[in-house]
């Protein structure tokens, strides 16, 4: 994706109230295509409801957006062009995979045998192929949404809406479904919008990101871009043998600009920060860096090493209020 | 694309769904109602007319009412089983959702006619009514189906949760359906013939045994279809004209 590419979804002042409750405040944002764009805020932030209004389920109280190139006064064409997995979808547990995305498959307008072609693609597409005449109330949970991605792609579409797609999901069902994010973008070369409180979902997958709170936006930019808006402070916490927790301290406290503390419960681990404000962009690795390499330098063998700080999800937990719900 | 909407709800109504357990159960009814009818000692003092024309409104109301029920899950079920998002993202407009649901609770009380058939040539035979009782029934149980499906997908589509929706299309059948069991006799007053002329369900019965037991032309007390007739096409056609606002992830008359 570049920034040269063709935009998919442009949305200008969304406002959706409900009564006196405003759900979305004023959102303006751009999407490209195969761009891969995490939509993230804490629980009831609006990212559902931007979804659904995107996706025409809701008509905006104000603002206006274009999908595809398609005006929001026109839902139903809106709706051909798009492609779309539900927070918390439903399945009819009675049908087959195969079945289902027949159905869907004609209700796209697909001949019966086109839909009946498409639905075993697809089903191979989400690795569902040795499971496609099987009920689905016998599918998992991540084989649900796996299905439930692929009668997303039924109609070809030129954005893809993930709504918590990863929710529930065991790490290999959440890592086959990154991976079906990556190739919807990649190889389909369609716009993914992936709204999720999985922030490394988000730093694995996403070109760029878009937080949401109170259903304004916070900020947006690609990862790195949005880290550094945050002025997330750099730190880490590492463990060394015992023994030597001595040495490692004096060590530590001769780096310039590195504050070290032992912890109380756990003598052996040593937290380090730097010192001062927030360091700029590549300071703080190597301010950590230094300190690995004194450790080293003093034989003091490092048994493991965290780095906190400068991730997305401290980011969003400062850009939040803590990103309590 | 109704027609698509339509095929899967009668597949999701007959082949995965309440569709043969609803008719088996109506087909118990309908059968204890014929043993009765047919052998009880209190009852068999009937005439061969009256006996078929009790079947036949057992059949054509419960058949009927039980549209309802299927149609009160329609809109509020899908909601709650988080099936209904899918269907509105897909190219498909609101009114042929409904219309699709509409035929398929329909659906339900053709097949309820179909086994009442036998019941009613078992009953009929030795008078000559059985084929005027079976035109008769299937339009007036037509009517009702129409009109009560239609009903219970609007209940269903501005009720809060299903619960609501089940609870109030239930309250409804025993309103419609409690009328006709009334005992007939002395004159109910202007109030209760407004009552009933207005209840789809006790005029449409009323039409039945007019034809059937006082054996009326079938053109002589069509006044009676009047009530089933409008019921059918108001609810037919606000369902259809209210559809685009009505069915929506939420309930109510409220939300957007």
């Amino acid at each position: 994706m570049t920034g040269t590419a063709e935009v998919t979804v442009e949305a200008v002042g969304l406002t959706k109230r409900f009564g006196g409750r405003t759900a979305v405040a004023d959102v303006s944002f751009a999407a490209r295509r195969g761009e891969v764009l995490g939509l993230l805020g804490r629980n009831g932030a609006g990212k559902t409801t931007t979804v659904r209004l995107l996706t025409t389920v809701l008509t905006p109280t104000s603002g206006d957006f274009r999908v595809a190139g398609l005006p929001s006064g026109r839902p139903r064409d809106i709706r051909r062009v798009v492609g779309v997995l539900p927070e918390s979808a439903g399945f009819p547990a009675h049908l087959t995979g195969v079945e289902y995305l027949r159905y869907f498959g004609r209700l796209y307008g697909l001949s019966a045998a086109d839909a009946g072609r498409a639905a075993e693609r697809l089903l191979t597409d989400v690795g569902l192929a040795g499971r496609a005449y099987s009920p689905i109330s016998t599918y998992s949970r991540g084989m649900r949404q796996r299905l439930g991605i692929g009668r997303a792609l039924v109609n070809d579409p030129v954005v893809v809406f993930l709504d918590e797609p990863t929710l529930g999901l065991d790490p290999a069902g959440q890592r086959q479904v990154l991976r079906l994010v990556r190739d919807i973008a990649q190889n389909r070369g369609a716009t993914v919008i992936l709204s999720t409180h999985a922030l490394p979902d988000v730093e694995e997958v996403c070109t760029t990101v878009l937080i949401l709170d109170e259903g304004a936006v916070l900020v947006s930019g690609t990862v790195g871009d949005v880290t550094r808006a945050a002025a997330a402070p750099r730190s880490g916490q590492l463990r060394v043998p015992l023994a030597l927790v001595g040495p490692a301290t004096r060590a530590l406290a001769e780096v310039d600009g590195l504050a070290v503390q032992a912890s109380e419960a756990r003598p052996d681990l040593l937290r380090i920060a730097l010192d001062g404000g927030p360091p700029p962009e590549g300071e703080a690795d190597a301010g950590l860096n230094r300190a690995l390499a004194a450790l080293i330098k003093a034989g003091v063998p490092v048994l493991s090493f965290e780095v906190e700080g400068g991730r997305l999800n401290d980011a969003f937990l400062a850009m939040t209020r803590g990103g309590g719900t | 694309m109704t027609a698509t909407v339509a095929a899967q709800e009668l597949r999701d109504l007959w082949v995965g769904g309440r569709g043969p357990v609803l008719l088996f159960a109506f087909s118990v009814v309908l059968s204890v109602v014929t043993y009765l009818t047919a052998t009880n000692q209190v009852l068999n003092f009937l005439e061969r007319r009256e006996a078929v024309n009790l079947t036949l409104q057992v059949a054509v109301a419960v058949g009927a009412l039980v549209t309802l029920i299927v149609s009160a899950d329609g809109v509020s079920g899908e909601r709650e089983r988080g099936t209904l998002e899918s269907l509105l993202l897909a190219p498909v407009s609101r009114r042929a959702i409904v219309a699709g649901k509409l035929i398929a609770a329909v659906s339900l009380w053709f097949a309820a006619f179909v086994v009442t058939v036998p019941y009613v040539w078992v009953l009929g035979r030795g008078v000559s009514i059985v084929g005027r009782a079976l035109v008769l029934g299937s339009v007036v149980g037509t009517l009702l189906a129409l009109a009560l499906s239609a009903l219970g997908l609007l209940i269903s589509a501005l009720s809060n949760s299903n619960k609501v929706s089940l609870a109030v299309a239930f309250f409804l059948l025993l309103a419609l359906f409690a009328p006709t069991q009334l005992p007939g006799g002395p004159p109910q007053g202007w109030f209760g013939n407004v009552l009933d002329a207005v209840n789809p369900v006790a005029s449409g019965l009323r039409y039945l045994s007019a034809v059937l037991v006082t054996g009326h032309d079938w053109t002589r007390d069509l006044a009676y279809l009047a009530s089933p007739l409008v019921a059918a096409a108001a609810a037919g056609c606000v369902l259809l004209l209210t559809a685009d606002r009505l069915v929506r992830l939420t309930g109510g008359v409220s939300a957007g």
